[in-house]
């Protein structure tokens, strides 16, 4: 490989890394991207053999990169957080392994401040990023169904995913109560979709998709971001971003599979590294002239740090749902308790995101540990009574930022190459508290409506750490935010952030879509501005 | 060449006695064979185990004078509940990957009503759903806030 100096130089090739990639990818100019992982081969995935299903608690394909033993994963210190980090290093990053779960954020999202009084407001709005979601819906295929009265207009390339039996029996709970819901928006291929196959509800989406109907990256941005010449390069492990004597980014240091250095030269760096690989590599950064981290003069890089504190509900029905059919997390949603209402105790809200049922070695271990499955003479009567009668609920709550909350390097830990770790500290807020216990008695009388007998709930859910978000955040004043409002370090000409880590507030939904929204959004302002863009 | 920390009779007899004969077609966990399955998963947990058969086998030649494996279904119950009473953490261990075994056991699975098979590359189908239960959802409006 070359270290010939290049335009542009992304770091991260996971959702808002491709994005970016295939945005820029029509100026010619030379882009290189440095991944720590590598290709999945889709044909490994866990659900083309048997024993798929524990593969998702334990091993190479579980959520947390602490005991998956891959090389590509770097190690986090979350001891002292509620909410353990979920995520996953290849090309396709954490879409690898998520849901596809692929709502937008609302419009009311953006002005937190300017409503409700609490956190900020973003600098640019849903008007602002409405065209992206649109372009991003059709780049990563999204499914669904128009006419959501919880949202503005928006395009849906593809019909929703099936509701099954499970799907209709929780839409008529939410009837009988007059709330809303909706199919998912999701992005999975639900038909055959600019060369990927249509989704045939495998189920497993958690452990990647063996038939490349789920939208992750690796399958959607990325070969045609390489047919249109980016250059990818994996198993590339990024150190440190390197400046200039002028304070403008110079390129950065990374470390191949073999452990060989490498110092990659470049006009401009994008940053793409997730709400915790960012701030850990821009702490990571230290210079003469960036001694507290690089971009870092306000203080704010790894500070302010979201999650959605997840809540889940569990409930049980006497008929069989055929829950283990379909795509895991993406069935319909509920944004009856969405916006602010005051009188509920607290600010801002939450989705309600129905999820399949359980497979038979996943309802064996979910009766083992809510102490419903006992061993001996009735383990079998008990067993009968959960098999494919249970359906799940998850209610993403909206995380306020805090700066108390944040991303730090810790002192002793360092990955397989000797790069400092980072350390997660983090409480739930008073707000967050107030949102769940609302969320779980909600969730609870939904899935009562819809006819379960019995319901366990479970908050926060201690491993939903998958959405990273505001820790160098977005905003105008240089003192209170990281980046400006298309993404720019304020502190740095030449250096750009476009993953969730620009985030300035959480909203109550997946991020994805929102993230890809804003790296396609920053890459327009680059692509319009580019002779005066370190103006 | 070492005693084996989990010897048999007695580990597979104490595996048909925490998931028992499902049907005369179906019999208990140890029957079908899982100590094989479960054996390597153990770890460093096998030593809990192996103390804990130990105390299981010399609970049942005190109480009974005959091996574990040679008692009633019920009498082999109340020894597991005593030893396991008495060594905290002795069933608990192996439960994990005992019901993860027995439920991807093709035998199981087949008798749960599933074809024994991966889901890819067969998949499944699945009912599109009646969207007609969206009308008076479709009707309703000020669920966002304009801004």
């Amino acid at each position: 490989m070359s270290d010939e100096p290049v335009d542009v130089l992304i770091i991260g090739a996971g959702a808002s890394g491709a994005a970016m990639a295939w945005s820029l990818a029509e100026t010619r100019m030379r882009i290189v991207c440095l991944e720590q992982g590598g290709w999945m081969n889709p044909a490994d995935y866990p659900s083309t053999r048997t024993g798929w299903e524990q593969e998702r608690f334990q091993g190479a394909y579980s959520l947390s990169p602490n005991g998956r033993g891959r090389r590509e994963d770097y190690p986090i210190n979350d001891s002292d957080s509620p909410i353990k980090i979920s995520n996953f290093n290849a090309v396709g990053g954490s879409t690898i392994l998520y849901a596809a779960h692929f709502p937008r954020l609302h419009p009311s999202d953006f002005r937190v401040k300017s409503l409700d009084g609490v956190a900020d407001d973003w600098p640019i709005d849903y008007a602002t990023l409405e065209p992206f979601y649109d372009l991003n819906a059709r780049m990563m295929g999204v499914a669904g169904l128009a006419g959501d009265p919880a949202y503005p207009p928006k395009e849906l390339p593809l019909p929703p995913v099936p509701l099954g039996k499970l799907g209709e029996t929780l839409g008529r709970g939410f009837n009988r109560l007059g709330w809303h819901w909706w199919p998912s928006d999701s992005a999975i291929a639900t038909e055959e979709y600019q060369g990927r196959a249509a989704c045939i509800n495998l189920g497993p989406c958690l452990t990647g998709c063996a038939q490349g109907a789920k939208g992750s990256t690796d399958v959607t941005y990325w070969p045609v971001a390489i047919r249109e010449g980016v250059e990818l390069r994996t198993h590339c492990r990024v150190r440190e971003i390197t400046v200039d004597d002028h304070g403008m980014a110079s390129g950065a240091i990374y470390v191949d599979a073999e452990g060989n250095e490498h110092h990659q030269r470049a006009e401009m760096v994008i940053v793409a590294c997730n709400g915790v690989g960012t701030p850990r590599l821009l702490l990571n950064s230290r210079s003469k002239l960036f001694p507290d981290g690089l971009a870092n003069s306000s203080g704010l890089v790894g500070r302010n740090l979201m999650f959605h504190p997840y809540a889940m509900v569990t409930g049980l029905f006497d008929e069989p749902l055929e829950g283990y059919k379909g795509p895991t997390g993406c069935s319909i949603i509920s944004q009856e308790f969405y916006e602010t209402d005051r009188d509920r105790g607290f600010v801002r809200g939450y989705s309600a995101e129905m999820v399949r049922g359980m497979g038979p070695v996943s309802t064996a271990l979910w009766g083992m540990s809510s102490n419903q499955l006992p061993w001996g003479q009735g383990h079998h009567a008990a067993y009968d009574a959960l098999w494919d009668r249970t359906a799940g609920m998850v209610l993403i709550c909206e995380d306020l930022p805090e700066p108390e909350n944040r991303v730090t390097l810790d002192p002793d830990l360092v990955d397989s190459d000797g790069i400092p770790a980072p350390k997660i500290e983090y409480r739930l807020s008073e707000n967050s508290l107030k949102m769940l216990d609302h969320a779980v008695a909600r969730g609870s009388e939904a899935l009562e409506a819809a006819g379960a007998r019995q319901t366990w709930p479970e908050a926060p859910l201690p491993p939903a750490g998958w959405h990273l978000m505001g820790t160098s955040r977005m905003g105008t004043d240089p003192g209170k935010s990281v980046v400006n409002s298309v993404g720019r370090a304020h502190d740095v000409k030449n250096l750009f952030v476009v993953d969730g880590s620009v985030f300035v507030t959480s909203g109550g939904v997946n991020p994805t879509n929102t993230l890809q929204a804003i790296s396609l959004y920053v890459a327009d302002h680059i692509k319009r501005n580019l002779e005066t863009l370190f103006d | 060449m070492s005693e084996n920390p989990l010897p048999e009779p007695i580990f597979s007899a104490l595996l048909d006695v925490l998931i028992p004969v499902r049907s005369p077609s179906l019999p208990g966990a140890g029957s079908l064979g899982l100590a094989a399955y479960v054996e390597p998963r153990l770890g460093v947990g096998v030593s809990g185990v192996s103390s804990g058969l130990a105390a299981l086998a010399a609970r049942a030649n005190e109480s009974h004078g005959t091996d574990f494996s040679a008692l009633a279904e019920q009498a082999q119950v109340e020894l597991v509940k005593q030893v396991g009473a008495e060594h905290p953490g002795f069933v608990e261990s192996l439960l994990f990957h005992l019901y993860t075994g027995y439920y991807e056991h093709p035998r199981v699975v087949e008798a749960l009503g599933l074809e024994s098979r991966p889901p890819f590359p067969k998949g499944y189908p699945l009912e599109a759903g009646d969207l007609g239960l969206l009308d008076s959802v479709r009707a309703r409006t000020g669920l966002f806030r304009e801004v």
